[in-house]
């Protein structure tokens, strides 16, 4: 089919021709400006917080594979029953970190008989009262805090960056460590020893992440802390180990709910784009200029309004009237307006001094004068122009 | 390219064997799996509907249309549409006319059979004056199975001249009987109307007595018995052949809307009212269009001709937004007639500040011709002027008396500088400019 060439349409090649270049422009764009990113390692993300596997400044990588390195088996678990299995072969330590905040109180306590040393990291309440009960929130800590208590560990790491939170032993139990006190006996770690098993309540999150690892004393602390056992087991709770049986959402629905939503949704786009779709292009309507006549006229209303321009409002009705009475008593408008006004007064039978002071000389001082006035030169227009009436 | 409304549907039916699907094979089949075979069954359906639609690009449109038609009065536009094209097209058209030019239907389906051509019709009634316009025409062409279509634009450029409606003309009667009654041509012939000498003849019963000619008179004797005096008396008829002049001012002012009309187009409907009047009296019209050039000119034309001419001439014509350069006009009327004539202007005499030029050529053309000045006037700014209820009320009389006061100066200043004013509201202009003429007729004084 030969295209005619009145037609204005461009064919698919030509439209693809002609957008081929932005295309491949827009391609290319992206591509270098993806590759420019990544190699300037701009716009990574900080990653989940303490994320064994996380290599952005907030995640714990770095940690991890320093202990690898140094021949710690580190097992990463993200159920209950996993970290049972990984945790039973020998002794092991055991890092609970409860990010979303899954566990409850019995949970954790379970966790606690998993293996010899459990580091409790950043604990939610359930967790705390379920693993160290004598320990209490305390709330955050900033800054750098010396060693204080004989824990090797912390004794090697002199200082350590305390920045997470900070706990309080409140219970009355002897077998309890409290290190790292920022003042008014709040603890960042606290170990607590009960029949043989270890717990440790660690706030210092900052000092074990990638970003602030190599900081101070930190990397001598985590270590020293995690590194104790030739086996690690780090264990974030994940969704598997929510309590209940309750059937959710998902499982209630039936099965063809999602898939006709999908479709119904395809539908509107398609009756959108089925209406939408122009019979060809805009035409534009050529408008004329045009002005309404009576712009001025209401402007100067206005003006005369706004500036509550009485007199002269009253003046150019004077005028329009005196002009319209000289020519119905047959006088030239070039009369003078005595002459009018005698005329006139005669005419309806007025006194020709109250017909004068209309005409020319009262002066409205209100708006209430100013509207009687007028009213009283409307009647005395139509008055005249009754007598006048053959 | 296109889709259908039918592809929608089609595509919302999907919901019933993605529900009835997996029941009926005991889920053998998974509800997402039928959903998206359902999808992938509607596309392939449209893209072979595309495939076979016909080819709008092979159409080729003719166009049949009056080249004009007068202002709301309906005119009929036929396309023809003929398919070049080896298949069918199922089409739906849309001519691409103006909104004003009210199109109606402005689509209509349609299907060409191949190598044959057909028609469809439809009724233009344009709301507004001037070049009324389509550029192109747009033909989508559905498949055989109406859910998707190939579309394309074809530009087949067409215009249609709306005219001036003329709606005065129905007191050109009234106006005509009155210059016939001027011509002589009734029975009765009162001295004083017309002022051309036009014949002697005998005295009959019932003519004015001061019409006799009484040397004419002395002069007679009757051919028939040598004796007996008859009285012979002079008849006059209305002068011939005079110049009018008409200037219609197209600038700024003449932008002004008026009563639901623009003052240009009541300066139109007045000059064709008199030029259809002064050309049965046998007198020569020439009328320009001008703001700061020639918009318009029609010049030379007498008879059956003239207004035809006249309202192609005016039909394009809009106001423009600036100011009438009035020192040239004296030159544009000496370049159409060297001879005195009647001047009319149609322009606004609103203001004194807006009509300063125009008075300030006044009597340059007043001093050759007999100038005539006319104005449309607004009503609403009368009325105005009688509402006086309220404050508000009061304010506005009094900015419409001194609307209409600024009027009566700027009327006054051009009757002292020898022109004359005739004012009237849309309505009115017009048969009250022909009663001046006719008047102005009557008095021999063109």
């Amino acid at each position: 089919m030969t295209a005619s060439p009145s037609v204005a349409t461009p064919t698919v090649r030509a439209t693809a021709r002609r957008w081929l270049y932005w295309v491949i422009f827009a391609v290319a764009a992206i591509t270098l400006a993806l590759v420019a990113f990544i190699g300037a390692g701009a716009g990574r993300p900080l990653g989940v917080p303490l994320d064994p596997q996380g290599p952005g400044p907030a995640g714990a990588k770095a940690l991890v594979e320093v202990l690898r390195d140094r021949g710690v088996t580190v097992t990463l678990t993200e159920s209950m029953a996993d970290t049972r299995e990984a945790a039973k072969s020998d002794a092991a330590t055991l890092v609970l970190h409860d990010r979303a905040g899954i566990l409850d109180a019995d949970a954790a306590a379970s966790a606690a008989r998993i293996a010899e040393h459990l580091v409790v990291i950043d604990p939610t309440y359930d967790v705390l009262s379920g693993l160290a009960p004598e320990v209490a929130h305390a709330g955050a800590v900033e800054g750098v805090l010396d060693a204080d208590c004989s824990l090797a560990p912390v004794q090697r790491a002199e200082r350590v960056v305390g920045d997470g939170q900070g706990y309080r032993h409140i219970g009355d139990s002897q077998d309890v460590t409290t290190c790292l006190d920022s003042g008014d006996s709040v603890a960042s770690l606290i170990q607590v020893r009960e029949g043989g098993r270890t717990v440790s309540v660690v706030g210092t999150t900052a000092a074990l992440s990638n970003e602030r690892i190599a900081q101070h004393g930190n990397a001598a602390f985590a270590l020293g802390l995690l590194g104790e056992h030739p086996h690690l087991v780090w264990y974030v709770p994940g969704l598997g180990d929510l309590p209940g049986d309750a059937p959710d959402i998902a499982e209630l629905t039936p099965p063809w709910v999602t898939p006709v939503t999908v479709l119904l949704l395809l539908v509107v786009v398609a009756a959108g784009v089925a209406q939408g779709r122009r019979l060809g292009p805009l035409v534009v309507e050529r408008l004329p200029v045009t002005v309404r006549a009576t712009e001025t006229m209401e402007g100067r209303a206005r003006l005369y309004q706004r500036s509550s321009a009485r007199l002269r409002a009253l003046d150019a009705l004077r005028v329009g009237t005196v002009q319209r009475l000289a020519g119905m008593v047959k006088l030239p408008a070039s009369a003078p307006v005595e002459q009018v006004a005698d005329l006139v007064a005669a005419l309806v039978g007025q006194a020709p001094q109250s017909v004068k002071a209309l005409l020319v000389g009262t002066i409205p001082h209100s708006d209430r004068e100013l509207i009687e006035l007028s009213d009283r030169l409307l009647e005395l227009d139509r008055a005249v122009a009754d007598a006048t009436r053959p | 390219m296109a889709i259908s409304s039918r592809l929608a549907a089609l595509l919302a039916l999907g919901v019933l064997p993605v529900i009835v699907v997996p029941i009926a094979t005991g889920g053998g089949v998974s509800p997402t799996a039928t959903m998206l075979a359902w999808i992938g069954l509607v596309l392939a359906l449209a893209v072979l509907d595309l495939a076979v639609a016909g080819s709008p690009r092979a159409v080729r449109i003719e166009r049949e249309l009056p080249d004009r038609v007068r202002l709301g009065e309906p005119a009929t536009a036929t396309l023809l549409l003929t398919n070049r094209g080896s298949r069918n097209i199922r089409a739906l058209v849309r001519d691409g006319w103006e909104p004003s030019a009210g199109a109606q239907p402005s689509r209509h389906g349609l299907v060409v059979p191949a190598g044959e051509r057909r028609a469809v019709t439809m009724t233009l009634t344009p709301f507004r004056r001037g070049e009324r316009r389509s550029h192109h025409v747009t033909v989508r062409s559905f498949g055989p199975l109406g859910l998707a279509a190939r579309q394309a634009t074809l530009a087949e450029p067409a215009a249609i001249r709306v005219l001036p409606p003329f709606a005065s003309r129905r007191h050109l009667p009234s106006r005509l009987a009155r210059l016939r009654e001027l011509d002589g041509r009734t029975s009765v012939m009162i001295r004083g109307q017309g002022s051309e000498f036009d014949s002697l003849r005998d005295y009959v019963r019932g003519d004015d007595v001061r019409s006799i000619d009484w040397r004419a008179t002395a002069r007679r004797r009757d051919p028939a018995t040598g004796t007996g005096q008859r009285v012979v008396v002079r008849t006059w008829r209305p002068e011939r052949d005079r110049r009018i002049v008409i200037v219609i001012d197209s600038g700024r002012t003449s932008a002004a809307r008026i009563d639901n009309e623009l003052r240009i187009d009541t300066a139109f409907e007045s000059s064709l009212l008199l030029a259809a009047l002064a050309s049965r009296a046998g007198d020569r019209i020439d009328t320009v269009i001008y703001d700061r050039r020639v918009r318009a000119r029609v010049q030379g034309t007498t008879g059956s001709e003239l207004l035809a001419r006249m309202v192609t001439a005016m039909a394009p014509v809009d106001p423009e937004l600036i100011e009438t350069d009035w020192t040239a006009v004296p030159a544009l009327v000496t370049s159409v007639t060297n001879r005195q004539a009647l001047v009319v202007l149609m322009t606004s005499i609103d203001s004194p500040g807006n009509s300063r030029a125009l008075l300030g050529v006044l009597p340059q053309l007043a001093r050759r011709h007999r100038v005539l000045v006319c104005s449309v006037t607004d009503p609403t700014v009368k009325e105005a002027s009688r509402e006086r209820k309220d404050r508000d009320g009061v304010f506005r009389a009094a900015a419409a008396e001194r609307a209409m006061l600024d009027t009566a100066r700027v009327s006054a200043a051009i009757r002292r500088l020898g022109g004359d004013v005739v004012t009237g509201t849309p309505q009115e202009l017009p048969p009250a400019l022909a009663d001046r003429y006719l008047a102005l007729k009557a008095a021999g004084q063109l």
